[in-house]
């Protein structure tokens, strides 16, 4: 009984370990589905450098991978900008470029992400890496406060855009702050309208690609963007030798519990059929007093099957609080765990529950076969009257 | 109706091709309401008719035929019900669950009935005079009284038949007639038959018919 509650926990914990692994990697959350996200350009050598352009072929080739979900290009800025500070308490100004990509790659969501021509007001994300620099270094350098995001949010500055002999202003508001793309970002909109109008250069291929990948810790996608002589943040890759050794861990968790299982739900299985033999006697003179062969069969399984039923439930309880234990302890390190079991973890127990009544009623019935079937037919010969003779029911 | 249809038992065969019997290889009728009386010696297959009759053994050859059925066609489930309301047997082994009281051993009779049973077991253990065991341990019960409960038990559930095989064969005179009075009784209630196997010719009861095995 204890090896097939320890089996029970070792299986939902391998189930759960899975659940938990691919969650953290598609995770909708902001600071976790950084790693489905991959932005990728070319790795800069002495080769090809001045020529960082991807060409349509390779964007193709790529679309058509399997660990390719989705692709989206990263729009440059074609012309000069600037940004500085409508204030004089706070002042600021610095050349700077944009870029732009679909609104589906993008880690923020916020109803202040649109433009349309004639609006002043341009929103722009800002890489989250940006605002560390400022606050944990340059602040610091300068002698300037600290900023959060939300006071962030709050400065109105001012973006000026040159180009083919124009001049235009733009009120610049950040919205929010981007995990995944390290450039200041601009709607795409005002992206294409900008370019159209102050492009100092022709419209060329990317140099960056953004993908959505099924997982990124793809080993096949390791190896075709280092075939490609591509490059991605390292940091996001990361997650194929993780899953690599998540993947070791939960083959010996699940190995060691279906093993566990297997020898558990076998002894289990002839404890039954032992127990139901030694009770032959009292079985076949119930059925000889008129037991329904059906109803015995019921009452046995019921017997039978509550115990598995009681063990089940208690694994996956305890499995339960292992997940609650683990979500609150990793919580503190920034690991976003679900706090209950996935719907995965619960039907394999329901499974568990299944095979366990399956591997009973076959036992049980099995049994109650093989007590008819060893009691003497009294088919030969005349039968020794207090001999107990063969049951036809 | 049971009915018996040239029937003969394959392991009595070689032993009773010779022998002259007024059921085996005859056409034998056993209604309801009538008592029927089989004599015969040991050997000659007066248990083996019982269990027959019961649905509890099928080798042999012709046909028995309970309510128009051939009896060994009756399914498992089918077997079950027709010997929880409508067969009831007072085995010459008895049959008692040894590790069980005789009231327990009564009520799980009444317990495997398919149909609500009204019996006053301490008014007939009272009439069989067994009432001081009817708490104790089967096993620990003499034979006499072990007999006295298998008929309590034969009697606590509703039946069209009643079967016995030697039921008095540990009983004085006294508890014979005891027992003999509650049977009439409960036979006449549920308006049954009665058949009885016994070794010699008795008056236990106002029998209908009477063979010899």
């Amino acid at each position: 009984m204890f090896a097939l509650l320890l089996a029970v926990i070792l299986l939902l914990m391998a189930v759960q370990i899975q659940v938990n692994f691919s969650k953290l990697l598609s995770s909708e959350n902001t600071r976790d589905s950084i790693a489905n996200f991959l932005v990728i350009n070319r790795e800069l050598t002495d080769a090809n450098i001045g020529n960082s352009r991807l060409p349509d072929s390779l964007i193709a080739d790529l679309q058509k991978q399997p660990f390719t979900e989705a692709i989206g290009t990263l729009e440059a800025s074609r012309f000069k900008a600037s940004i500085e500070s409508n204030s004089s308490r706070f002042p600021f100004y610095t050349d700077i470029s944009f870029e732009s990509t679909p609104s589906d790659f993008i880690d923020v969501n916020t109803t202040d992400w649109h433009w349309e021509e004639g609006e002043s007001l341009v929103p722009v994300i800002v890489p989250t890496q940006f605002l560390d620099i400022y606050n944990f270094q340059f602040s610091i350098s300068q002698n300037l406060p600290q900023l959060t995001p939300a006071i962030v949010k709050m400065i109105v500055f001012k973006i000026t855009i040159y180009g083919q002999g124009n001049k235009t202003e733009f009120n610049g508001r950040v919205v929010g702050f981007s995990d995944r793309i390290s450039s200041m970002l601009v709607p795409r909109s005002f992206m294409q309208w900008a370019n159209q109008k102050f492009a100092t250069t022709a419209l060329a291929n990317p140099s960056r690609l953004i993908i959505k990948t099924k997982d990124p810790s793809d080993p096949r996608l390791i190896n075709y963007l280092s075939k490609k002589g591509l490059k991605t943040d390292s940091e996001k890759t990361r997650f194929s030798k993780f899953r690599r050794i998540v993947d070791i861990a939960v083959l010996i968790l699940g190995g060691s519990g279906l093993i566990m299982l297997i020898f558990a739900v076998l002894i289990v299985t002839l404890f039954i059929q032992l127990t139901v033999t030694s009770c032959k006697p009292e079985i076949i003179l119930l059925l000889t007093l008129g037991c329904s062969p059906r109803e015995l069969t019921n009452l046995l399984l019921k017997k039978f099957f509550s115990p598995g039923l009681l063990l089940v439930t208690i694994g996956t309880l305890a499995t339960a609080v292992l997940q609650y234990i683990s979500h609150y302890l990793l919580q503190k390190k920034q690991v976003l765990l679900d706090p209950f079991l996935s719907p995965y973890t619960l039907l394999v127990a329901c499974t568990l529950i299944l095979l366990i009544a399956a591997a009973n009623r076959y036992s049980i019935i099995e049994s109650m076969n093989y007590t008819k079937k060893i009691l003497p037919k009294a088919t030969n010969g005349y039968p020794n009257e207090t001999k107990e003779e063969s049951v036809t029911a | 109706m049971l009915a018996l249809q040239s029937v003969f038992p394959n392991a009595l065969r070689d032993r009773l091709s010779h022998h002259q019997s007024e059921i085996w290889n005859k056409e034998v009728f056993f209604s309801t309401n009538s008592y029927t009386s089989l004599v015969a010696p040991s050997g000659t297959g007066k248990t083996t008719l019982i269990h027959f009759l019961y649905g509890l053994r099928n080798d042999y050859v012709g046909t028995i035929t309970f309510n128009d059925k051939n009896i060994a066609q009756y399914d498992a489930e089918a077997l079950s019900t027709i010997r929880s309301c409508e067969l009831a047997i007072v085995f010459q082994d008895l049959r008692l669950f040894p590790q069980l009281t005789i009231r327990e051993n009564i009520n799980l009779k009444i317990a495997l009935c398919k149909q609500p049973v009204r019996a006053n077991i301490d008014a007939m253990a009272d009439r069989l005079a067994i009432t001081h065991i009817l708490d104790k341990p089967a096993h620990i019960c003499s034979y006499g009284e072990q007999q006295r409960a298998a008929i309590i038990r034969a009697l606590v559930q509703p039946f069209s038949y009643l079967l016995l095989d030697e039921p008095f064969s540990h009983l004085d005179q006294e508890n014979t007639q005891k027992a003999i009075h509650l049977i009439h009784q409960i036979c006449a209630e549920n308006k049954a038959g009665l058949i009885i196997a016994d070794l010699d010719h008795n008056h236990y009861f106002p029998y209908n018919q009477q063979y010899s095995l």
